[in-house]
């Protein structure tokens, strides 16, 4: 009795650590201008209102921020996911001298942090030609997952037995027909934890949009909302309200497909 | 069906070629780059040899970076890991609502950083900020506190990341803890070993191995964490109360535009943490071993 009655205590106060800041900011999100400010401050709001999402949707540049970040983080899972499966899939079926060392190369570039290159991949990204554009972030996200996620399949693909796909070949499938409807489907709950991984990366990332991109109509959510808040005046229910929408893909996407995470972080861990 | 090696060199190109232009080649680059003296935007660049580094030397504000870098990285480790633990320990029990819980408990770590900052922000705003509020009414203050002020800057900081971050410590802890067979459990109680003893002769031995990486992985992030120092602390006023290395080499680059003198802190903090690692890999490798 006592041990239920600890164990709920405990799992309360873990709710309440958990998510009662972002409940709080939900719940002010909804709220008028002169709730917000209310001593003492109500629990929930007392008038629901949108007006805080009307503002940071039609006074802002909120929703340009919010396409851009769909498209460069959709744009970075679809190629991180290419570059990585088909690497993968060449270090796992294929025997050359080297191998193993490869991939134990290719792990420690994952030692290093963006700000530990933040300078030099500047320069580079400006000699290429390609600073301030959408596809120097995906690339640099690419990158930054590539490690991971090359890991992690390269996991799922080792736990394939070559001969299902071997007996593919020999009912007459071409190795590509082999791969999409043998390797992959097996390997779906890698991809999927990957494909996971990567979005977040590119969703919550930071750095390199702010040192990447200097144009208004290019920037990502993260940067384009510090920038808001760093207004003169910080208009709590707006920001609140932009933190709201900022947070719904990811917890959404995280829910949908919890199952298929769990077992992506078992394989590897995340970083940051 | 020939499966040539050349074919697998071929498939794993992209990778190869990503990681080495973008990761492998800006890592060479950047110690060539703190040899010189670069402004960050033009390409006027000379070469100075160590200079920068002799400078960084006897720099009160480098070694202001390293200090304030160590006492965040060290308090964020320690309540990560205590907060961390303490909550999987909690979910790998049963009670009804876990697997609600250990969903739940992974917000923090999935929210944007932006978020986390902004949130924290407000709940410890000095006027209306709800923290204050409460202490206030539970008489535990007489005046408002200025979280966000000078004085308490670092902690309130420490308190973001730390929610943000013990969720990493939940998962991977929780998943070893599911492996401990639960045999061992009972033989302990069979020989009569209260709860804490369970913990301290089974769980704390089992998992000594994970918690061995955590500790690892951890402080190197924290160490090396950037965009929650920046964003909480913005670049003028209280910043330099949380001035870390990693927002130093940052202000060196692209605000004073030496991007010289930031490549040679980005070396130094390569440097640091190789230092720290081989440290504590030489401290506590028996016990690895043992585990």
């Amino acid at each position: 009795m006592r041990r239920t009655l600890a164990l709920h205590g405990g799992g309360l106060l873990l709710l309440v650590i958990g998510a009662f800041p972002l409940a709080w900011m939900l719940s002010t999100a909804l709220k008028p201008s002169g709730e917000i400010f209310a001593t003492p401050p109500t629990l929930l709001p007392r008038a629901v209102t949108l007006e805080n999402f009307q503002r940071l949707f039609v006074e802002t540049n909120f929703l340009t921020y919010f396409a851009n970040s769909v498209a460069v983080s959709l744009a970075t899972v679809l190629l991180t996911l290419a570059v990585s499966a088909v690497g993968a899939y060449g270090l796992t079926r294929f025997a050359f001298p080297g191998r193993e060392r490869v991939a134990g190369l290719i792990l420690m570039t994952y030692m290093f942090a963006p700000i530990m290159i933040i300078i030099p991949f500047y320069i580079l990204v400006k000699q290429l030609g390609i600073v301030n554009t959408r596809l120097a972030l995906v690339l640099s996200y690419t990158t930054f997952c590539l490690p991971f996620c090359l890991w992690l399949l390269r996991s799922f693909f080792q736990s394939i037995p070559l001969e299902l796909e071997e007996a593919a070949l020999v009912d007459g499938a071409g190795l590509g027909r082999a791969v999409w409807y043998v390797v992959l489907p097996l390997a779906l709950p890698g991809i999927i934890a990957a494909g996971i991984f990567t979005f977040i990366l590119a969703w919550n990332d930071f750095l390199f949009a702010l040192v990447l991109i200097t144009s208004e109509e290019l920037k990502t959510l993260p940067v384009g909302v510090n920038d808001l808040f760093n207004a003169t005046i910080v208009d709590w229910g707006m920001i609140m309200a932009a933190g709201v929408v900022i947070t719904v893909p990811t917890i959404a996407f995280f829910v949908a497909v919890q199952r298929y995470l769990i077992q992506g972080w078992g394989a590897g861990g995340v970083k940051g | 069906m020939n499966r040539h090696p050349l074919v697998g060199w071929l498939l794993l190109a992209p990778s190869l070629l990503l990681l080495g232009g973008l990761v492998v080649f800006p890592i060479l680059y950047n110690v060539w780059l703190s040899l010189h003296d670069k402004h960050a935007f033009m390409p006027v660049q000379a070469f100075v040899g160590l200079k920068h580094y002799v400078y960084f030397a006897s720099d009160p504000e480098f070694w202001s970076s390293v200090r304030y870098g160590a006492i965040y990285a060290g308090a964020t480790l320690v309540l990560q890991l205590l907060l961390g633990v303490s909550a999987a320990l909690l979910l790998n029990e049963g009670f009804r609502g876990r697997n609600l819980l250990r969903g739940v408990v992974l917000f923090p770590y999935m929210i944007p950083t932006i978020v986390a900052v902004i949130l924290w922000k407000w709940l410890l705003n000095d006027s209306y900020g709800l923290v204050n509020h409460l202490l206030l009414s539970a008489g535990l203050v007489r005046a408002p506190v200025a979280w966000l002020g000078k004085d308490h800057i670092m902690a309130s900081l420490v308190l973001t990341s730390v929610w943000q971050f013990f969720p990493f410590v939940v998962v991977t802890y929780l998943a070893r803890l599911q492996t401990i067979p639960p045999e061992l459990y009972e033989a302990a109680k069979v020989d009569g070993a209260a709860t804490w003893q369970r913990f301290l002769h089974v769980t704390l031995p089992q998992t000594a191995n994970v918690l061995f990486v955590i500790v690892l992985l951890r402080s190197i992030f924290m160490f090396t964490k950037f965009d929650t120092v920046w964003l909480m602390a913005g670049e003028g006023g209280v910043s330099r109360y949380v001035r870390t290395l990693p927002v130093y080499a940052y202000a060196r680059s692209f605000t004073y535009l030496q991007a010289g003198m930031g490549a040679a802190l980005a070396v130094l903090m390569f440097a640091l943490l190789l230092v720290v690692t081989a440290v504590y890999f030489r401290a506590f490798r028996r016990e690895e071993a043992a585990a």
